[in-house]
């Protein structure tokens, strides 16, 4: 009945058409190179502050999944991935391209990204209300634990090395802690700077990091449009069809567990979906030369993981991937709290933005298979044309935060920052992770700490908190064996989003 | 130095070193319970280690020369051109308004790429849409001068 509820506000005009810019504008970001699901979304993050809160949401988680969407397109087409879960796209999908049936790799990752992207926001329809009810018997020990064992993940599952992760994560919550302290209200860090007593903003932050950062690294290489081929024939030939469909289906289970698991991104999935597809093939041999399942397993399950990723932040509110993390911020901005309560307090604002999901994935169905040959076209823009508008959007959003100079400062400094942390191969995503979780997670120590008068050692006397924070110092353990041994297998890929 | 991990942890240590310093100033604890330097004190001394241990790293195993990721030609150029657009930007925007700063912006960042008059048409096109549509669309107050642009 909810659910139904959410339908008809989502389906209202206004909100049909904030969900429409939404998956355009994730389209976009997915196709043009030079700009990934996050640094697009916080780039966009500013056009929403008019907005009401659920135009808002529908809007920018339209950008999110809509750019998984896209860039499967220049990664079949012209080998090039638009975002960084088409990586593995492009071994299947862009040899396919050359033998004529580019076509057909489209249709299939399209179809399979529904497919994917549908029954996972079915699965987060289903899970989310219990999980949130759960969550609401959480005191501040277990939030504090549950944000410890996300972190935990954070640094443990992402990073070619566990010592960069954990400084990542480190200098996020470090960080977090400018501004006013959560319990006392005592100002810290602000050297004298009045723009500084509230801390920084996590838009000219996220900004600066993934969208200015993104910039620069890519203004390094020489990116060359390249002339898209023909496209014909959108679906598969009638003997891969089976196949196929199992791919789809195997797809969705594992984006869809994956995106539960805090810490992860959506190139695992695509990454576990492909070694997958090839371990169950008849023919493994046919991989990296044109198989159709090498497409639509892991198309499928980067959209079934965008689905998955949402519970944890709709739930417990705590973000699984950077690009969620900005979604809380879009969150927090809108004067919405993310978590257990979200389900209780505000019902029509979560599955409004539910039904917009099922609504926007079939936009994006309808613009991929008929329009594929438009957006093909599109990766034609060239990057000297787009950088500058890119930045000229970022200054003017950076500003539009607070209304003031300083978060373009910002803004320019963080992209700095995260341009040399990147070269020195420190991962991006656990900063914004843990910075956007730090002020919750002092909150709940110290909250934790006074009802247990200062014995941090009392939370692993609760079932919960103690099994939680086990749980984290295990990860921790397997991972630095596993850092001394070396074998941290498809986990480590480094991948920023 | 030529290290470029040692020297960007160096960096981290300065900035962990600060907080760690101005944190001991903060109460650690109170009669009502943790004070705003509890947390603090642990996280940047937390980050102190670390980033020793990633220096130590980055000299015995991961070690990764600055002139080995340093832009160079076409590729520093662009990159200093984006940094003099953005500081020239955000010097220029107080006094001049938005809308002149962008402009001056976009050419700075067209100038190489396009002929001068493409290059002032797409930069006015585009500060003007985005003037357009954060100032009078979205109402954001954007800089502006005595000609209210």
């Amino acid at each position: 009945m909810e659910l139904l509820a959410g339908f008809e506000t989502a389906f209202t005009w206004w909100n049909l058409l904030y969900c429409l810019i939404g998956v355009t504008a994730g389209m976009l970001v997915g196709v043009l190179p030079g700009l990934g699901p996050t640094s697009g979304t916080a780039v966009l993050l500013p056009l929403t502050f008019g907005m009401e809160p659920i135009s808002a949401i529908i809007m920018l988680s339209g950008i999110y999944y809509g750019a998984m969407y896209g860039g499967t397109i220049t990664s079949v087409l012209i080998n090039t991935p638009g975002e960084a879960a088409s990586v593995i796209t492009c071994l299947d999908g862009y040899p396919l391209a050359k033998q004529g049936r580019a076509g057909t790799a489209l249709g299939v990752a399209a179809i399979g990204s529904f497919i994917g992207g549908t029954i996972s926001i079915i699965g987060l329809a289903i899970v989310g209300p219990p999980i949130a009810r759960l969550a609401l018997k959480f005191g501040p020990p277990e939030f504090f634990a549950l944000m410890v064992l996300g972190m935990t993940m954070v640094v443990g599952l992402m990073g070619k090395s566990l010592l960069r992760g954990v400084i990542a994560a480190v200098i996020g919550l470090n960080l977090a802690l400018f501004g006013l302290d959560p319990i006392t209200g005592a100002i810290r860090f602000d050297f004298g700077k009045m723009e500084l007593m509230n801390g920084f903003d996590f838009v000219p932050l996220a900004m600066g990091l993934f969208g200015i950062s993104e910039i620069l690294s890519s203004a390094e290489s020489k990116l060359k449009a390249e002339k898209p081929p023909k496209i014909q024939g959108l679906l598969p030939r009638r003997g891969e069809w089976r196949t196929t469909f199992a791919a789809i289906m195997r797809g969705t289970g594992l984006g869809f567990i994956v995106g539960l698991l805090p810490g992860t991104n959506s190139v695992i999935p695509a990454i576990m979906s492909y070694s997958l597809e090839k371990k169950v093939s008849k023919d493994p041999s046919r991989f990296g030369k044109g198989a159709v399942e090498g497409v639509a397993g892991p198309e499928t399950a980067n959209n079934s993981y965008c689905g998955g990723a949402l519970i944890p932040l709709f739930t417990l509110g705590i973000p699984s991937s950077p690009t969620i993390a900005v979604l809380l911020g879009a969150f927090i901005m809108h004067g919405l709290t993310p978590g257990p309560q979200l389900f209780q307090k505000n019902p029509d604002f979560v599955w409004a933005v539910i039904a917009s999901m099922f609504i926007g994935n079939f936009m994006l169905l309808i613009m991929n298979l008929p329009l594929a040959g438009i957006w093909a076209r599109i990766t034609m823009i060239p990057f000297k044309l787009l950088f500058p508008i890119i930045l000229a959007v970022a200054t003017v959003g950076a500003y539009s935060v607070n209304n003031n100079m300083f978060d373009i400062a910002v803004m320019i400094g963080f992209g700095i920052v995260g341009y040399l942390l990147k070269k020195v191969d420190i991962p991006l995503a656990p900063i914004v992770l843990t910075f956007v979780l730090g002020d919750l997670m002092e909150g709940a120590l110290l909250q934790s700490l006074t009802i247990y008068h200062g014995d941090f050692f009392a939370l692993f006397t609760r079932p919960i908190s103690g099994t939680l924070l086990v749980l984290s110092i295990v990860i921790i353990v397997i991972s630095v064996v596993a850092g001394i041994k070396n074998k941290k297998g498809a986990f480590a890929q480094d991948v920023e989003m | 130095m030529k290290n470029a991990g040692a020297l960007v942890g160096f960096l981290i240590l300065i900035f962990a070193g600060t907080l760690f310093f101005q944190a001991l100033s903060f109460d650690y604890y109170s009669d009502y319970g943790p004070g705003p330097g509890l947390f603090p004190l642990w996280l940047s001394g937390l980050l102190i280690l670390l980033s020793i241990a990633y220096i130590i790293d980055c000299y015995r195993k991961n070690i990764i020369q600055l002139k080995d990721i340093l832009p160079k030609g076409a590729g520093l150029r662009k990159i200093i051109l984006i940094m003099v657009s953005l500081v020239v930007f955000y010097i220029l925007a107080p006094f001049t308004g938005y809308s002149v700063a962008g402009i001056i912006m976009l050419m700075i960042l067209f100038i190489k790429e396009y002929k001068w008059y493409w290059g002032l048409g797409i930069s006015v096109v585009v500060t003007v849409v985005l003037f357009y549509t954060f100032y009078s669309v979205l109402n954001v107050p954007l800089p502006v001068n005595s000609f209210g642009l």
